[in-house]
């Protein structure tokens, strides 16, 4: 326990002398006031992008634009869409990321049990499928040897029918998969399963 | 029946475990061939509620000590209230205060687990895989000698004496040695492994909203935050200068990459007009294929369609989609690709 203690302090300690020595900024400590978090981002982030769409340096687009209320001759007023992206990545930044859970002992477990359950059914589910292809390749396997030491049909000599088996004539070619084949499986699939005769309108 | 369920009541007062005392609750359960004849006695348990706990008697009253187990415990167990916070920071492999693995739920990167099977991965896992390994099947009879690994890293002549211990050296003309290919079997069937959607936006050096909708975009058809890339060079003509952001990428693995080619090939290629497939040239001869997106076929994505408006038109850019297989060759990734409904045109390469 001690140990944990010892070790542990180095980190509280560096977490207490940032808390006191750097000041907030003042985007992230509000005062105390009923206006939701949502609607006091969107309004300091109006305020923030501002008229004018020119620079080019940095991520942060235009930091040095003065806020104005009237336009002047020759300034364009910001694209509305931009600023609706600009809060769109404001709300996915890494400061708005949410709390991490909290959980007591009992809940703890209760989610440590399911996930061990799942991850154990996902292991057997992998398993099995992996045992599938290994008899499949397995029985390949030994079909193979078996056409190999096999004399062909009549007078063929012995492997004729291994090699006729092992030719791969246009397997990795254009058109080794007919497109009817990728087919991705559905529920619900339909009754004809390709129309051949569909055309283009 | 009660007595029965009174058996493991006197067990509660002694410092045992959790997981035991489960054990023995669990043998009071009552099974059927052991006591076929006493059930048919107490009908008048019928009665019971079962929720109602047994009465105690005086033994179990005095055995039942809780706050004696709790003094005699030798490890304080951890509270029952919230009393840990997850680090904030990753401070580093050495560091006493490491963040939590992420399929903790109290962890700060915790997503909730997979709650689809994407069909395409559905697919792939019951049938194509198994078609894979068995159309490109090889066979090697038994005690045919192993082909020895060619050796592709140039050697040094030994005309001087410090070519002694010396590292070889890399290929001409190639930085990155491409993978041998192997022969496919039930270990190594290839299969998609991530996805990669890259815009280069040369526009932002200008305007940095095009990047900005450049960001929006490629967020919108993966689901994923992309990261801002910068330019490598200096290149005069083109107004370039090295460092600065001109460009984004987006990666998404697993059950989302298959999603996201499930939606190239059945929602967005079909729409694309006079469209003959992907060029057969593509790949890095390691397994990895390319191709690209021009902004109009962009805007054919069906998250791109439905909020067209939220894009200025003109800023909308093209991008590139890398698939990563983990096939160690392009025809084994183009045949895989092939299977689930991708196809080809042109000549065929490697």
């Amino acid at each position: 326990m001690s140990t944990t203690t010892t070790t542990f302090l180095p980190s509280l300690r560096a977490l207490t002398t940032r808390l006191f020595s750097r000041p907030s900024p003042p985007s992230q400590c509000r005062p105390l006031t009923t206006t939701p978090t949502q609607l006091a981002l969107s309004k300091s982030s109006i305020a923030k992008l501002g008229p004018g769409s020119k620079p080019a340096k940095g991520s942060s687009g235009n930091k040095n634009q003065p806020t104005r209320r009237s336009k002047r001759k020759g300034e364009v007023a910001r694209d509305p869409r931009m600023i609706n992206l600009l809060r769109h990545f404001a709300v996915l930044s890494p400061q708005r990321i949410p709390a991490p859970l909290r959980m007591a002992r009992n809940r703890y477990l209760r989610h440590w049990t399911i996930h061990r359950a799942w991850l154990l059914f996902r292991r057997q589910q992998r398993e099995a499928r992996e045992k599938t292809w290994m008899r499949q390749y397995q029985s390949m396997n030994r079909a193979c040897e078996e056409l190999r030491l096999t004399s062909g049909p009549g007078t063929r000599e012995e492997g004729y029918l291994f090699r006729m088996a092992m030719e791969k004539k246009g397997v990795y070619g254009l058109k080794g998969v007919p497109i009817e084949y990728a087919r991705a499986q559905t529920e619900t699939p339909p009754r004809v399963p390709w129309d051949h005769e569909w055309k283009r309108d | 029946m009660a007595s029965v369920r009174a058996l493991s009541r006197p067990t509660r007062g002694l410092p045992l475990s959790q997981i035991s005392r489960q054990t023995t609750s669990a043998c009071s359960r009552r099974w059927a061939s052991s006591q076929a004849a006493a059930a048919e006695v107490p009908l008048e348990d019928l009665e019971d509620s079962a929720l109602g706990a047994p009465p105690l008697s005086e033994e179990e009253k005095k055995t039942f000590r809780p706050w004696k187990r709790q003094a005699d415990r030798k490890f304080a167990l951890p509270s029952g209230r919230y009393n840990y916070h997850a680090p904030k920071y990753d401070r580093g492999p050495l560091h006493p205060v490491q963040p939590l693995p992420s399929s903790e739920p109290t962890a700060r990167d915790f997503v909730p687990g997979p709650f689809n099977l994407p069909r395409l991965r559905q697919t792939y896992l019951s049938t194509v895989a198994s078609d894979l390994m068995t159309l490109t099947y090889n066979h090697i009879p038994p005690g045919t000698p192993k082909k020895p690994t060619p050796q592709r890293l140039r050697q040094w002549d030994g005309s001087s004496p410090y070519h002694e211990n010396r590292s070889l050296r890399a290929p001409r003309g190639a930085p990155v040695l491409p993978l041998l290919e192997r022969d496919i079997n039930f270990t190594n069937i290839p299969e998609i492994k991530e996805i990669t959607l890259a815009a280069y936006v040369p526009a932002a050096l200008q305007d940095m909203d095009n990047l900005l909708v450049a960001r929006a975009a490629l967020l919108a058809i993966t689901g994923v935050l992309p990261e801002m890339t910068k330019t490598k060079t200096n290149v005069q003509q083109w107004k370039i200068r090295a460092g600065e952001f001109a460009g984004c990428k987006a990666t998404v693995r697993g059950n989302e990459a298959y999603e996201f080619f499930d939606r190239c090939v059945n929602l967005v290629f079909p729409r694309i007009k006079d469209w003959k497939g992907i060029e057969a040239t593509t790949g890095d001869s390691s397994g990895n294929l390319a191709w690209g997106f021009t902004p109009e076929e962009l805007k054919l994505f069906p998250e791109m369609e439905v909020n067209m408006g939220m894009y200025p038109p003109k800023m909308v850019p093209g991008c590139r989609v890398y698939v990563k297989t983990t096939a160690t060759s392009d025809r084994q990734a183009r045949l895989l690709l092939q299977s689930l409904g991708l196809p080809f045109f042109g000549e065929v390469k490697n």
